[in-house]
């Protein structure tokens, strides 16, 4: 992972995301009116989806760089007949990964709360709040996460991987948010917000994520055992 | 060596990469969301649009806003890595080719997978066209003349953004950050084309021409005017230092 | 008459210096060995020849052309072999090939002689990145060889190889001058190879030309300073050694010069 400016991509990527709230209410704070709606929940809701794509857009990128890094020069055929389990390799990415986007969901997280200390004011209850959003939106990534490095770990060549990975992520905007069962495709999930979703709602996203993120897990081995068996 | 027999070569070397599956793929699911909401054009009428014209528009929307822009991001993945995989660039840096042409008929290649997905698109138009005509009882065919000629134009404006995504890996070594830099920069042009500087921004020019037909077809929308000038310099200037750019660091060992 | 020379050609990259004032004079019509061991500035030299490596000073000459000013013409006069494989992994063995001749406008003719000439005809078909590590190389010198050039650059041509393809290709660069008509440089790490192939010989280390002559000068040379010359392995590393010995700054022309 060295030297392939994997963690720099990501942390960009993460400012890059934080930027948008901030370059929005910098420009349109007007468009903003006082309601029932708290203001944090009012910057996520116009500002989300594109952060979201964002995130999305470099999990995808990340992955399969992780997997090119892999696939050029061999070194996956190396590591192969090293002893370690393939699955193992795609654990560590997962983890790797896991990490890398929780270390953009913080920076995330800190722009939101500079932004409402700046335009807005704190108000109680605000820490919690800004906890359970972000948590909500990493729980709902894992899929994608897991759903990528499937991609990119089957595809030799890197432009097939993105090329799927970018297919999935339109198919995901093209989908309307209104219906639920739609919205459980993983890449779908991380679009979901916390506000203006019934309890019951936000329950069965979770419990979908995990399952997507358990079932694909689960996926990947059956993958490499096949794979492995087909050499 | 005459341009056209090396674009013909540079179109040799994606052979068998399945490019054309995954710009397929992408514009048939395009279009599907459209056949299956066929209703709700109906529903649009408020903005005043006439349900055909809204068939065509939602679909060349989607296409313009993220589909089209990010299927040649994956294009120019394509062309670099066919080149850098097994390092064919080396034995083609150590033939007598100058390296300008070089990089132009590879550039000529992406207008061409450009135009291909382009091409795909207006077929499958047609195609949920037919299928929707005929399950809403309603003739949403659109006459060719003006479907080709708002995808030619979709076409011509998306030019300096094919030489901006064709410097990106050109110019920067290290795949995640071109590839990263690509797709995040498609995101911001729906806020871009709403700024008076939009036109600075290449990436927003597809959509922005769409946005605004979507404004003329629809006469109580209130979108915006394509104003030629500054746009055309502007977006001529860009795409020259693109290629510019390109064709200088093209073939440019680390040395 | 020489048809490649060189002059304090010198390349540095940070502070490592790959080639440090080299002088080569390579004669036509020669198979000119280049011997060094890993590392020692072969193939950056040779990727100098072709451009693909912009030297910090020094200068040379192919053909009386120079680079950068020639360089499209002086690349019309080499065929090369350098760093391979560097080929297309999605097409066949053929289909390179057939890029590389519609570069150089050659008859179509030229392709399946390429292939034959260096044993590849019956994999023609196959993707090359399904090519085993011989047959890549062996596609390589295809592509090298293709244009019959007056002047063939060869890094290291016979790695990867078995010994019966190490036998052939050997047999083949050595009656390439005849055949042909043209000058042969090419690279090895192993002065029993250079021995069976080469007329002329260059050692390079640390990026230093410390010798350059015939076979019969360098044994010379190894009797009056009292290295091994019973087995010329023995010879190329007490030279090596010697070098190495006398620290980066001990530059010594080789008395062939």
């Amino acid at each position: 992972m060295k030297r392939t400016g994997f963690f720099p991509a990501f942390l960009g990527g993460g400012i890059l995301a934080a930027i948008i709230p901030a370059a929005e209410l910098f420009f349109r704070r007007d468009s903003y009116t006082t309601g029932d709606e708290s203001s944090l929940s009012m910057v996520l809701g116009s500002n989300w989806q594109m952060m979201a794509m964002l995130n999305i857009l470099l999990i995808v990128s990340g992955a399969c760089i992780m997997y090119h890094t892999e696939y050029t020069d061999r070194g996956y055929d190396k590591m192969r007949c090293l002893p370690i389990k393939e699955s193992a390799i795609f654990l560590k990415k997962v983890i790797v990964m896991t990490g890398m986007c929780s270390l953009i969901f913080i920076i995330e997280a800190a722009a939101a709360a500079l932004c409402i200390s700046h335009w807005f004011a704190f108000y109680p209850g605000f820490s919690e709040e800004l906890l359970k959003s972000f948590g909500y939106f990493f729980l709902l990534s894992l899929p994608v996460i897991l759903t990528s490095l499937l991609i990119a770990s089957a595809c030799r060549n890197m432009w097939i991987s993105l090329g799927i990975g970018v297919i999935c992520v339109f198919t995901a905007t093209l989908l309307p948010a209104k219906s639920f069962v739609l919205s459980l495709f993983p890449f779908a999930l991380p679009f979901q917000t916390l506000a203006g979703t019934t309890h019951q709602e936000i329950l069965g996203f979770m419990t979908a994520s995990v399952l997507e993120t358990i079932i694909l897990g689960i996926a990947e081995l059956i993958y490499l055992k096949i794979r492995r068996s087909l050499l | 060596m005459n341009f056209l027999s090396l674009i013909g070569i540079e179109t040799k070397k994606i052979h068998r990469s399945c490019i054309l599956w995954i710009l397929l793929v992408a514009t048939v699911i395009l279009w599907l969301p459209s056949i299956f909401n066929a209703h709700l054009n109906f529903e649009m009428q408020a903005e005043g649009i006439s349900p055909e014209h809204n068939f065509f528009i939602q679909g060349f929307l989607g296409m313009a806003w993220f589909m089209y822009p990010a299927s040649m991001v994956v294009s120019t993945v394509l062309l670099n890595q066919t080149e850098r995989s097994n390092n064919g660039i080396l034995k083609m840096l150590a033939l007598p080719l100058s390296t300008v042409k070089f990089c132009l008929a590879k550039f000529i290649v992406l207008l061409f997978l450009a135009a291909v997905q382009i091409l795909m698109t207006i077929g499958m138009y047609f195609i949920s066209a037919v299928i929707v005509t005929r399950t809403q009882n309603y003739a949403f065919l659109l006459s060719p003349i003006f479907v080709f000629r708002e995808a030619a134009l979709i076409y011509l404006s998306s030019i300096p953004m094919l030489a901006f995504f064709y410097m990106l890996p050109v110019c920067i070594q290290t795949p995640i950050f071109s590839v990263g830099i690509g797709l995040a920069s498609i995101v911001p042009s729906v806020l871009m084309i709403n700024t008076r500087a939009w036109f600075l921004y290449p990436m927003s020019y597809p959509f922005y021409y769409i946005t605004s037909e979507y404004g003329k077809l629809a006469f109580r929308l209130d979108t915006f005017n394509v104003a030629l000038v500054p746009w055309l310099p502007v977006a001529t200037v860009l795409t020259l230092v693109c290629m510019t750019a390109s064709c200088f660091r093209f073939g440019r060992l680390k040395s | 008459m020489n048809i490649i020379e060189t002059q304090d050609l010198t390349k540095t990259y940070g502070d490592f210096t790959a080639v440090s004032h080299v002088s080569l004079h390579i004669p036509k019509g020669a198979v000119y060995g280049f011997l060094g061991p890993n590392g020692a500035g072969k193939s950056t030299t040779m990727k100098m020849f072709l451009g693909l490596v912009k030297p910090d000073s020094g200068s040379f000459t192919i053909h009386g052309r120079q680079y950068p000013e020639d360089r499209l013409e002086i690349l019309k006069e080499i065929g090369s072999f350098i760093e391979s494989p560097s080929f297309y992994g999605n097409l066949t063995g053929e289909e390179n090939l057939d890029i590389i001749r519609k570069i150089l406008g050659l008859p179509k003719s030229s392709v399946a002689d390429a292939l034959e000439l260096v044993g590849l005809t019956p994999f023609k078909n196959r993707l090359a990145r399904k090519y085993s590590l011989g047959m890549k190389q062996r596609l390589g010198l295809a592509g090298a060889l293709i244009s019959r050039p007056p002047i063939l650059i060869l890094d290291e041509p016979t790695n990867g190889l078995d010994p019966i393809g190490i036998h052939e290709i050997r047999t083949l660069i050595r009656s390439l001058p005849k055949q042909f008509d043209c000058t042969v440089l090419v690279s090895s790490h192993l002065l029993s190879e250079i021995e069976l192939m080469a007329d002329n010989i260059g050692i390079l280390n640390h990026g230093r030309l410390i010798f350059e002559g015939t076979m019969q000068q360098l044994k010379e040379r190894a009797l009056l300073k009292g290295y091994p010359t019973d087995n010329l392995e023995d010879t190329f590393l007490a030279l090596i050694d010697a070098d190495n010995g006398k620290g980066v700054n001990g530059y010594e022309s080789g008395i062939g010069v």
